[in-house]
């Protein structure tokens, strides 16, 4: 009893707040996007409101489970928990394709996406081999053995093949970045080969991962706005070449920083932060207008195979389909939005978007509730993700913080890759909008990665290790 | 090794994201407009819908336009699925190459639209988009079809409205409708791509106020194509409204009756009600039965003959033929000469014969007299009066004073111009003035002798068969005129304010009971030459026309109007080449005259002599 009192008293209110409206708002545009007149009742479980509101309810009963048991198990399972989750990924491989995936395991329409819980058992067993390292981090053995953990799976759910979930086990990375472990062993010894040359630590080394996915992001932000040209209402005959629009962009962003630092931080901060921002402004347009001119100097058939993968062709109706509606979804609702129930592009019964209910939740959504909503929405997610790094920064335990910002890092990227193709700021990969998508994996497998975060961080006055 | 400020390089990683999706998010949804456009169209069809035209009535309110529902097959490629072209082919009654023509036509055909920018055609044929297979089908036609059209996927029937006339009569008064052109779409935007429009007459004249106003439904499409919902349960649908009922001058039976007497003949007939101007019938022969250029198949097939008929049964006589007036101008001469003063009613003039030529009769000793024997010495002595009046000592300037002056007479009875009314393909005749002869023979290098054909309605006189009719209606009114015109009221507005406006002519009133007790005497005294249109139960006026057409033979033409007291009608007969005025079209306008007084004729011998006159 006294300690049932101690969870509920400890337990971080505002995070679970956010996590349970997200799960309302999702559940309201499944109903809506997948509304059936000839079956209006939200219970009614032959539709997918219906079932995905027994998702939530098990999804719930599951996270009261995991409230109720002691964290201390995940620690200590941490390594069976990440080995089942691996036996299912191999179980998968030899299930009937569904989709040209076997992503699949159970019977008819009743199964669970064993990718989406092996991300927990990853994200338990890293928590538990970095906590568990006592030696010095910077070592050649140390990152073999966290980027082993990760890559073990990763191979298994390529081989699916599920393209979407592998790109999010690359938000690990940021959380050994976090923790110190980065490839700056690997660097240092191929530098060091060089005679003469002695470094203890390499500035590219061990930010390579937080440098790498910058240069990856803006490269493929290029690469996606660098075609198109923006126009205004308001000044007719103005054109903004894409590539310019990604500058002026940066500049905005460098502004926005330099204030931010200057309001926070310390004098010698601000001096810091200008040489920082100046220099990293710089090296970002470089990047940018590199990849602009490379692109643009590259042979026609070698442009269109990019472009291809980018979903880039202009081919509203053809390769492009997908993306072509979903933005024109999202950009139809407007300030305030068409409505609830009024979705007219991205509804499942007009079904110009496909997948509506799932990965393209994001465009019903946006286009009922107009950039009112969506800016809400962005707020409560980035408020949600803000909340998981406050926790993890509190913890006295090192392997609930590294669990914490797995936590973050791959809400992050499911929010980031979700809504950015939906906005044609990432290439079309199929996954899901956590909380808000409809299927039963997906809830389960966040809900749970959710819940044993507010435990473990119910249990932080005591969990030392 | 502390890596504690590494949280912010992640922190500042998704405060960046968040920053630019939020400010990405806001121009999609409030800055850019082309995202909601493409929304637009993908998922949302504008269904046009084009009312039926007004209904037409004539003065006795006999519906004479009306609408008649047509069916289209209609096609949309995308949703054709595994056709069975024999089995189809069969239903509609045709063979399979004609089915496979009949697809590629529209593949090639109406599909292609041409882009007057670049000058090139493209394209434009679209797999979801409805195309008409077969057009205009009758509710027969259709029938047959339509209850197995459930067996072919892609296929349904749609309804149209065309033009249906109750008569086969006033063809050339409604005119007919046909598709639009691309460059009347580019002018006015009511119009789409298959919309009709008004031809000639009065669907012409009154094409914005017939075509009624269409309405817009705006309908939520799903990927295939398939409606799904009306767009915000129809929050900007517009209702189609047929255009205001339409109530013309026109008496349909004695329009039809005109047409039935001048069969056989080239000519026309204009009868106008001369206390309000309207215009009770409007015959032109040859004509044709409106009903032959009803909808785009009929056009096609019978636009053509009719064009290149040598008869021109599609040139409205009554409203652009110009002829010389003949005879019936002598009514004009004695007015201006009376007003002038120069002669009174009891003036006289022996038939001598040393100018110009007459039939023989006694001498007229007074002006109605003078009308009832036609005589061509008394009107030339009339008009050389007129136009040698002495205004001055020079023979030639005082023709030219004379001759503009005479002119401005001609002006004020509504010749020598067109009228500003709503009928289209008027044209204006001729009445010559000092400026015109100048052009001819030189200034003050002519006088009335060099001009004296005008007296007697020969030369260079034109008038046209309406204006003819209208001199008829302005001598009944004792001096005034209302402008002729189709249209008695549109919806609930009666006769629209500009027909409602006296036209008054240089001549007072009392000098026209000299001449109308002239044209009395014509028709009903023995020795007129308007004997054939007496009637024992009213009094008509007429006067006879035989205007000269060499080598041809001559026109004959009869104006009239009664009963003398209250004149109920005016009208003009002109049958081309037909011989003497008095003959054949004098009898014709007593009948026509009778039809409408009386509602019949009794002198059914007549009416056959007339109906077995052929004049080609």
């Amino acid at each position: 009893m006294r300690q049932d009192e101690k969870i509920i008293s400890n337990i971080d209110w505002p995070l679970l707040g956010v996590f349970l409206l997200l799960m309302l708002m999702g559940l309201a545009t499944v109903y809506s996007v997948a509304y059936n007149p000839e079956h209006p009742n939200i219970f009614d479980f032959s539709q997918k409101y219906g079932k995905q509101l027994v998702w939530l309810f098990v999804s719930l009963f599951l996270g009261l489970l995991v409230l109720l048991i002691d964290a201390d198990i995940y620690r200590k399972f941490a390594t069976p928990i990440y080995l089942f989750t691996l036996v299912l990924l191999v179980i998968v491989l030899f299930m009937p394709s569904k989709n040209g995936a076997r992503a699949w395991l159970g019977i008819g329409t009743l199964g669970i996406q064993p990718a989406e819980f092996a991300k927990i058992g990853t994200a338990l067993l890293l928590a538990r081999y970095i906590s568990s390292v006592n030696i010095k981090l910077q070592n050649l053995n140390t990152v073999l053995v966290a980027n082993a953990i990760i890559l073990v799976p990763m191979v298994l759910i390529l081989l699916q093949p599920d393209a979407g979930t592998f790109v999010v086990y690359t938000s690990f990375l940021f959380v050994m970045y976090r923790e110190g472990i980065t490839y700056d062993p690997l660097v240092l010894k191929l530098i060091n080969l060089i005679p003469g040359i002695k470094f203890k630590q390499t500035w590219v080394g061990s930010h390579f991962i937080p440098i790498l996915f910058a240069v990856v992001f803006l490269c493929l932000t290029t690469l996606l706005v660098s075609n198109n040209v923006i126009t205004f209402d308001f000044l007719p005959g103005v054109e903004i070449p894409g590539i310019v629009g990604v500058l002026l962009t940066l500049v905005v962003i460098s502004i926005f920083g330099l204030y931010i630092v200057r309001y926070i931080g310390s004098r010698r901060d601000r001096k810091n932060a200008l040489v920082v921002i100046i220099i990293g402004f710089s090296l970002c347009s470089l990047i940018s207008l590199g990849t602009n001119y490379g692109f643009q100097s590259l042979a026609k058939h070698q442009k269109e195979r990019i472009e291809l993968f980018l979903g880039l062709r202009e081919d509203p109706d053809g390769d492009d389909y997908n993306r072509n509606r979903a933005m024109a979804a999202v950009g139809s609702g407007g300030l305030l939005g068409k409505g609830y129930n009024k979705a007219s592009v991205s509804s499942v019964e007009t079904n110009h978007v496909p997948e509506s209910e799932t990965d393209f939740i994001f465009c019903p959504y946006a286009e009922e509730w107009g950039f009112l909503g969506t800016f809400v929405f962005v707020g409560l997610y980035m408020f949600m993700l803000f909340r998981v790094i406050m926790i993890a920064e509190r913890q006295r335990s090192r392997f609930v913080r590294v669990y914490a910002y797995t936590v973050a890092m791959i809400l992050f990227y499911h929010f980031a890759v979700n809504v950015g193709m939906d906005i044609g700021f990432a290439p079309v990969i199929g996954i899901p909008l956590p909380f808000f998508s409809y299927g039963g994996s997906s809830m389960m497998s966040f809900s749970m990665f959710m819940f044993i975060l507010l435990r473990l961080d119910s249990q932080r006055s005591y969990i030392l290790q | 090794m502390n890596f504690d400020n590494r949280k912010y390089v992640i922190i500042s990683f998704i405060i960046t994201v968040g920053i630019i999706y939020a400010f990405r998010l806001f121009y999609m949804q409030v800055v850019d407009d082309s995202w909601a456009l493409r929304a637009q169209q993908i998922s949302e069809k504008r269904k046009v819908i084009t009312p039926p035209r007004s209904a037409v009535y004539d003065r006795n309110g006999v519906k004479i336009v009306s609408n008649r529902t047509f069916y289209n097959l209609m096609m949309v490629e995308a949703n054709i699925k595994n056709l069975d072209t024999v089995a189809f082919a069969k239903l509609i009654g045709w063979d399979v190459p004609r089915v496979k023509a009949r697809f590629r036509e529209i593949v090639q055909g109406e599909g292609v639209y041409f882009n007057k920018h670049t000058g090139k055609t493209s394209s434009n044929y679209q797999k979801i988009r409805p195309y008409a297979f077969i057009e205009e089908m009758t509710l027969d036609e259709i029938a047959n079809i339509a209850s197995h059209l459930e067996e072919f996927k892609g296929f349904y029937e749609e309804v149209t409205s065309m033009r249906s006339y109750t008569y086969a009569s006033g063809a050339n008064i409604f005119g007919y409708i046909s598709e639009v052109y691309q460059e009347e779409i580019d002018k006015d935007s009511y119009y789409r791509r298959g919309d009709n429009i008004g031809r000639a007459g009065i669907e012409r004249f009154y094409e914005q106020e017939l075509r009624g106003r269409k309405g817009v439904r705006y309908i939520v499409t799903s990927a295939m194509n398939n409606d799904v919902e009306p767009y915000m349960n129809g929050k900007y649908d517009t209702i189609a409204k047929q255009g205001p009922d339409f109530k013309l001058g026109i008496d349909i039976e004695l329009q039809a009756y005109g047409e039935k007497l001048l069969k056989g003949k080239r000519g026309c007939v204009v009868a106008i009600e001369p206390s309000t101007g309207e215009i009770l019938a409007l015959v032109s022969a040859p004509s044709f039965d409106p009903n032959l250029l009803v909808g785009k198949r009929k056009i096609r097939k019978n636009y053509p003959a009719l064009a290149k008929d040598p008869d021109k049964p599609l040139y409205p006589r009554p409203l652009a033929a110009q002829y010389p007036p003949g005879s019936i101008f002598k009514l004009l001469q004695s007015l201006i000469a009376l007003q002038e003063g120069v002669i009174t009613p009891e003036y006289g003039f022996p038939c001598n014969k040393s100018m110009v030529g007459c039939h023989n009769h006694p001498n007229a000793g007074n002006l109605p007299d003078g009308i009832k024997f036609s005589c061509n010495p008394y009107f030339y002595s009339v008009t050389k009066k007129v136009i040698q009046e002495g205004r001055s000592k020079n023979n030639f300037v005082d023709a030219e004073m004379g001759l503009n002056k005479w002119a401005d007479y001609m002006h004020s009875f509504g010749l020598g111009k067109k009228f500003d009314t709503d009928i289209t393909g008027l044209t204006s005749g001729l009445i010559p003035d000092a400026k015109y002869y100048d052009k001819w023979y030189g200034h003050h290098r002519w006088a009335f002798s060099t001009i004296r054909s005008i007296s007697i309605g020969q030369g260079e006189v034109q008038l046209t068969p309406i204006q003819m009719a209208n001199v008829g209606a302005m001598i009944a009114n004792r001096g005034w005129f209302y402008t002729p015109h189709f249209v008695k009221s549109i919806g609930r507005k009666g006769p629209l304010p500009e027909y409602k406006k006296k036209h008054y002519t240089m001549v007072d009133a009392h000098h026209f009971d000299a001449v109308k007790e002239g044209m009395r005497r014509v028709v009903n005294e023995d020795g007129g030459t308007g004997r054939q249109a007496r009637s024992k139960d009213y009094i008509t006026c007429g006067k006879t026309g035989t205007v000269e057409n060499k080598p041809k033979k001559d026109h004959s033409v009869f104006l009239a109007f009664a009963p003398m007291k209250n004149p109920k009608i005016s009208i003009v007969v002109f049958i081309e080449n037909a011989g003497f005025g008095g003959t054949w079209a004098a009898p014709i306008a007593g009948l026509m005259i009778e039809k409408y007084i009386k509602g019949t004729v009794s002198d059914t011998v007549k009416e056959k002599r007339i109906l077995d006159f052929n004049v080609y």
